[in-house]
């Protein structure tokens, strides 16, 4: 009976932590995406609020919040409040199966830094990650406006294709680890000496590109397109209902999948790796902190590179894309599973 | 002849190995780094150039007036000249110049010892396209037009300028800007900043 109590009592600060984190960095990356933003434009982006503009995440939600809120004429009420809550849950879900260090003990309670540490870990994540294209359908067709509707339905398009590729692009380090644990994933990275980037590099491409897909990301930002579709589905949402989409879809989600790349690429919280032969932390002062802070480091590092590509290039079409999703990214993927059985063995030794 | 070109296609090699994405990312990235161009326009403000079009001003007598040219003026008229008030000899021909004549409301008075001396000078600047026109036909350089920009203004009312106002701006211009150099770019610090990656050589360098 104690026990439970303890294990309830550790869970609720897990996700309170979680949620806290989350949803509070979620918000701050708006004041990250626009300095890198303003910076690779040769501005100073936001500058006033506080220092350097720090607290303009916080102005900017007030200014949502005391927005008027609007609703479409024949928009159907019901879906309209469902696509916000079907866009923000499974994303913030995700988290619940992203390890963020090694296991530690305090006060004498055995802690894993994740929420639940399930078998088919990344299984959850994909399928939470298809959720999101229900939000978006959702979304357009509920706000009864035509650039909702081709905005939602360009965004479904990419999201089905890219669904495929990036499943068959984790299939590598899958097999390598042997597990769909998260957990285990990163143990086995640690126990082999060896990030599966350095024989998954072409996964790695391909799950980065699906990444920016699934995160409505330049080029694959077909689906809001402002020159054509103003915003796509988020048209007709006003006020913290539009802010939540751009919230979850670009920050949450993509913190999200940053964090799911470096746990199945990056070797988790591992230091810097030299295949087969080791680890290398120059972060070791750091004590037990130091898996942490490689975690936060690589995926910040991530998440980070993925702005810097949407502030780079240009935007493909739909056909482009759908046409680069099933006729090279798969087929990519294809080879990289037969490359995969080939040196499995060599690495499970 | 029509001449051919085409773009140079993207190789397999730099296709499989994102040689055009890196190209990119190069660019943006070294961007990055560099010090900002903008300037915080609340905080800092560019001066414009001399011959920016903003709000007209009235210039005073201050014995810097065009000669002989003045004094022909003055002499034609009659004008009672009283230093320290506006050089306007009362012609209209910056009226006549305008394409919207009902902006100017002009109207001279005769003193009791015959001179003649101006009495209203009204320009309602919502007519006003800034083409500069009553600036060139002002035969004794008195109308001008300063670098105020910042013309937004809370009623209609605001917008119009008297005779007092347009004297305080001119006298304003007077004080701050009368003697530079009537070039478009001068050589003041802060547009310096704007362009200094350009390696344009600027008068104080040189000296």
């Amino acid at each position: 009976m104690e026990g439970l109590v303890a294990n309830l009592i550790v869970i609720a600060i897990k996700i309170v932590v979680i949620l806290l984190i989350t949803l509070g960095i979620g918000a701050f990356l708006t004041w990250v995406e626009r300095k890198v933003a303003a910076h690779i434009q040769r501005r100073p982006g936001p500058m006033v609020v506080g220092w350097h503009g720090l607290l303009q995440p916080l102005a900017d939600g007030l200014k949502l919040l005391t927005k008027e809120d609007l609703f479409p004429r024949y928009g159907n009420r019901f879906l309209y409040y469902l696509a916000i809550v079907m866009a923000l849950v499974p994303a913030t879900l995700t988290f619940a199966v992203v390890p963020f260090g090694p296991e530690f003990t305090l006060f004498g309670i055995t802690v894993k830094p994740i929420l639940t540490d399930v078998n088919i870990g990344i299984l959850l994540v994909f399928a939470l990650g298809s959720m999101a294209v229900y939000a978006i359908a959702l979304a357009g067709w509920a706000s009864n406006s035509k650039y909702a509707l081709i905005g939602s339905m360009r965004k479904a398009g990419i999201v089905v294709s890219y669904e495929v590729v990036i499943t068959f692009a984790v299939m590598g380090p899958i097999i390598l680890a042997g597990t769909l644990s998260t957990y285990s994933i990163v143990q086995a990275q640690i126990e082999q000496k060896l990030w599966y980037i350095w024989v998954q590099p072409m996964a790695f491409v391909v799950y980065m590109f699906a990444v920016l897909a699934e995160m409505g990301r330049v080029p694959f930002d077909v689906q809001e397109a402002e020159a054509e579709l103003t915003t796509g589905f988020t048209v007709e949402y006003g006020g913290m209902k539009f802010g939540i989409f751009p919230l979850v879809e670009w920050y949450i989600e993509g913190l999200a999948l940053s964090a799911i790349a470096v746990v199945l690429f990056l070797g988790g919280w591992s230091p810097l790796n030299i295949p087969f032969v080791g680890f290398i932390d120059p972060l070791f002062f750091l004590g037990p902190l130091s898996p942490f802070l490689w975690f936060a480091l690589k995926v910040a590092l991530v998440f980070l590179f993925i702005l810097w590509l949407h502030w780079t290039l240009p935007r493909y079409r739909i056909d482009q894309i759908t046409e680069t999703a099933w006729k090279v990214m798969l087929p990519l993927t294809f080879i990289n599973l037969v490359f995969t059985a080939i040196v499995a063995p060599l690495i499970w030794r | 002849m029509i001449k051919k070109v085409f773009e140079k296609p993207v190789s397999w090699i730099e296709r499989a190995l994102f040689l055009d994405f890196i190209k990119g990312l190069s660019i943006t990235i070294r961007h990055a780094f560099r010090k900002t161009i903008t300037t915080h326009y609340p905080y800092e403000k560019l001066t414009p150039p001399k011959r920016f079009r903003g709000f007209h001003g009235h210039k005073v007598v201050d014995g810097n007036e065009p000669q002989p040219a003045f004094d022909e003026w003055v002499a034609r008229f009659n004008i009672h000249v009283q230093p320290g008030k506006s050089r306007c000899v009362v012609c209209q021909l910056c009226k006549r110049a305008c394409p919207v004549p009902e902006l100017f409301q002009i109207e001279g008075e005769k003193l009791p010892n015959g001179k003649r001396v101006l009495k209203t000078f009204n320009m309602n600047l919502m007519l006003c396209t800034f083409c500069g026109l009553c600036v060139d036909a002002c035969p004794v350089d008195c109308l001008f037009m300063s670098d105020i920009h910042e013309t937004a203004c809370y009623t209609r009312k605001d917008a119009i300028l008297d005779i007092e106002i347009l004297e305080k701006i001119g006298k304003d211009w007077q004080l701050r800007r009368e003697n530079e150099p009537d070039r478009i770019w001068i050589d003041d610090a802060q547009r310096k900043r704007l362009w200094y990656e350009n390696n344009l050589s600027f008068l104080e360098d040189k000296r």
